[in-house]
């Protein structure tokens, strides 16, 4: 566990490190940005000098690490507000649409593919490989606006977008629900199809268990592995943000507050917010290799060797 | 079988839920009397001493009031106060009567704006090192109050442009003092005030308490349906003509369209060694089907532009000839020129979805002039940064909101090489100078066009779109918002 935890600082500094020299080498200056063309040559010098980006990068590098330890993230640039408060605002919608997307993407893919395992071969199989082959190739920017004008304009059942209503979330968690539920359900299908002849789905079948209880508590257990590893690799890209769907529906998640930042080249928020999405993805990281534990024992005993 | 029955049982759930959803979509708008007004990009900083993008300038015009503002003709006119130019560098600004006075939560404590403020507001530029405006102040050497309602601005040089620059939204001296943040929090005297900013900006109007809330909605698409489906009530502007035409035959909308002010252009590199030719920047000017494009990509009113500032400007009485499309005759002046065709050049455009297609467009009609478009899209800031870097061959951009004829000298004087200034094509040009220095601005303007210091494209068009129930809001030549103050909803 220590191990894990030494490289998890180890990545997370690996990105700081990198973030910070990309977005000092990518064109554009934050004080010109700040001060506009007109200003004079003493105003700009002034300026740098107050921001610290006169000094040599090690040295921003190091202050910038400093106030991070005392969880200063500073200013946004533009906005002058304190990062750590458009990071609070931000970062909680995020996670609500990665969990209610996941959950989703879980309640239609796994049925899905088991259903489609069950039936392999014959015309229902079919049916649900034609679905989430459907699915996974609709991209976000296509999705988002059919489901707005069915079940928004025409329908009028949901809002459109924004974050205003209960259910505004509907729309965005479905966008990102239905394309991971596609994926889903083809690696639960081939996950299952692999165990279910095995002999010891058989011995079970045998021993007169129900067939719901054979799927369930022998076949999918072993056949979860795949599925958790793709789950784990699709929450951390969801709590990254997703910036087109966040976007599309004007939901204001750190994705969409990422991209903004970069474009307005407001440098300390687009720190913070590679810092925040790298944290997420290494803990979702951790959080999924205890879930392998969890579901093969057999994991663990490769760590105690 | 029992795996097939658990499907479905799902399956209905998920439906139930939707159709339950039905009746909440009604309270999505939380008040019915409410004007909620879609914009591509939501304001970024209300105090109007650090605004710089658009649609905070649009807002702080309503929020706050300034001692200046511009007539139809764009000459500057009285606004919060009149003035008088005693000398060539001393200015005198008397405050009306019957002015507004600053709104604050506490109704008994609102007061009238006084001369106090007016000096605190200009004064505070001095010590906003970060302030992107401060330089225009910077020829302000002292501010006197001489009483309640009137303030002196005495220069360090003469500048007869200088009363045109007081267009800052005055704020209240005391918060100035207390360094009230106004940039979240704004106290002004405008026609309307802040209630809250969380994921929308809502506002009120201070005379009749109409809401008005501005909801940030990026994408273009989404925008159309959320007016289509009533959860916003008026749009304006950044819509392909395409949605625009689709809105058109809508019996649930209505569409308004108005001339435009704000001149786009194609930019060009005076250093660079093929454009400094006369002949080749003509060629250019002569590859471009302007009316076809105005025709059938852009909204209508758009027309063509012969100078930055357009035909209604008050400096512009006369008028400057348009460049024809003609690319026989851009070829043969490129072979006259010297240059080999095909001749290539790099445009270098954002990466926004109708800057794109301009260029596709462009690249497509120069092609029988022999000239060979390459085109480089890149992101907002590094766009910018290659321009003002001098780091392209030809760019496309627009100058939005241009008031004064000081742009000529800014955008095209010998002095107004970047950083000083927005000579972005580093253009040299002593007769120009000449003419800007003597305030000529009919032989300047006729130096640009023939020169081609850049190709003049198009005013584009303004269009506001908005629900049938709305009334009394129409698009500007600018584009500003000022008809908040006026807009109304009615029941039908």
């Amino acid at each position: 566990m220590i191990k894990r935890l030494i490289g998890l600082v180890t990545v997370v500094f690996g990105v700081l490190l990198v973030t910070f020299l990309l977005i000092h080498l990518v064109p554009g200056d934050p004080v010109e940005v700040m001060l506009g063309e007109s200003a004079s040559s003493a105003d700009r010098v002034v300026l740098r000098a107050e921001l610290g980006l006169n000094q040599p990068m090690i040295i921003q590098f190091g202050h910038y690490l400093q106030r991070l330890a005392h969880a200063d993230f500073g200013l946004s640039i533009h906005s002058k507000t304190p990062i750590i408060e458009l990071v609070k605002t931000r970062y909680p919608a995020t996670l609500k649409l990665a969990f209610v997307s996941l959950l989703i993407g879980l309640g239609v893919g796994l049925p899905m593919g088991i259903f489609a395992a069950l039936k392999a071969g014959k015309w229902q199989d079919l049916m649900v490989s034609l679905v989430s082959v459907r699915l996974s190739a609709m991209p976000a920017f296509w999705l988002g606006p059919m489901l707005m004008l069915i079940f928004a304009v025409w329908l009028g059942w949901l809002p459109v977008s924004g974050m205003e209503a209960n259910t505004s979330i509907v729309l965005p968690a479905l966008t990102l629900g239905l394309g991971l539920s596609a994926i889903l359900t083809r690696m639960t299908r081939t996950s299952l199809l692999e165990v279910l002849n095995d002999d010891y789905i058989r011995t079970a079948r045998a021993k007169g268990l129900s067939e719901s209880h054979v799927i369930i508590h022998h076949a999918l257990r072993a056949a979860l592995l795949p599925i958790i590893t793709i789950v784990g690799l699709q929450m951390g890209s969801l709590l990254a943000g997703t910036v087109i769907t966040e976007t599309i529906f004007s939901w204001d998640g750190i994705g969409r507050l990422l991209v903004e930042s970069i474009e307005k080249r407001d440098y300390p928020v687009t720190q913070a917010c590679v810092l925040l999405v790298a944290l997420s993805y290494v803990l979702v990281n951790l959080f999924t290799d205890m879930l392998y534990q969890l579901a093969d024992p057999r994991v663990k005993l490769v760590y105690a060797v | 079988m029992k795996m097939f029955n658990v499907f479905t049982a799902f399956c209905c759930t998920v439906l139930l839920m939707a159709v339950s959803s039905c009746r909440q979509s009604e309270t999505t708008r939380p008040n019915n009397r409410e004007i909620i007004f879609a914009v591509s990009q939501a304001p970024l900083n209300l105090d109007p001493r650090y605004a710089t993008d658009a649609a905070s300038a649009r807002v702080n015009r309503l929020l706050y009031q300034s001692l200046v503002d511009f007539d139809a003709q764009s000459k500057p006119t009285a606004s919060l106060a009149s003035w008088q130019e005693i000398s060539p560098r001393l200015y005198s600004f008397t405050l009306n009567k019957n002015r507004a006075p600053f709104h604050c939560a506490d109704k008994s404590k609102w007061a009238l704006i006084s001369a106090y403020d007016v000096k605190a507001t200009y004064d505070s530029f001095a010590f906003l090192k970060d302030s992107p405006h401060a330089a225009e102040f910077d020829n302000i050497k002292n501010i006197r109050v001489k009483d309640d309602n009137t303030v002196q601005f005495e220069l360090k040089t003469a500048d007869s442009h200088f009363a045109a620059k007081l267009i800052i939204g005055i704020l209240p001296a005391a918060l100035i003092a207390q360094h009230h943040d106004f940039s979240h929090d704004p106290v002004g005297s405008g026609s309307l005030s802040l209630v809250s900013w969380q994921h929308q900006l809502s506002l009120v109007r201070e005379r009749d308490g109409q809401k008005i809330s501005l909801q940030e909605v990026k994408d273009p698409t989404v925008r159309v349906l959320k007016l289509l489906h009533g959860e916003v009530d008026l749009l304006q502007g950044e819509l392909p003509v395409e949605l625009v035409q689709y809105l058109q035959t809508k019996p649930e909308v209505i569409v308004k369209t108005n001339i435009g002010a704000n001149f786009s252009y194609l930019g060009l590199n005076m250093q660079d060694s093929v454009l400094k030719q006369l002949k080749v920047r003509q060629a250019l000017a002569y590859a471009i089907d302007r009316n076809v494009m105005m025709q059938k990509v852009m909204v209508a009113n758009t027309r063509a532009a012969g100078a930055i500032l357009p035909p209604e400007h008050y400096t512009n009485q006369y008028s400057l000839p348009i460049y024809p499309y003609k690319p026989a005759l851009a070829r043969q002046l490129l072979l006259e020129a010297g240059v080999k065709l095909p001749l290539k050049l790099v445009y270098k455009t954002s990466t926004d979805a109708q800057r794109v297609r301009f260029a596709t467009i462009m690249q497509a009609q120069m092609q029988p002039a022999g000239i060979q478009l390459e085109i480089r899209s890149l992101d907002w800031g590094t766009f910018f940064e290659d321009i003002k870097q001098g780091n392209f061959q030809l760019y496309g951009l627009t100058w939005v909101g241009i008031k004064t004829p000081e742009i000529y000298e800014k955008a095209l004087g010998s002095n107004s090489m970047p950083p000083k200034g927005f000579n972005r094509g580093r253009y040299l040009d002593a007769q120009l100078d000449q003419y800007l220095l003597n305030d000529n601005w009919q032989a300047a303007t006729a130096r640009i066009n023939s020169q081609l210091p850049y190709i003049p494209l198009w005013y584009e068009g303004q269009f506001a779109v908005m629900r049938k129930q709305i009334h009394h809001f129409s698009a500007k030549p600018d584009g500003n918002w000022d008809d908040l103050a006026t807009i109304s909803r009615y029941a039908h």
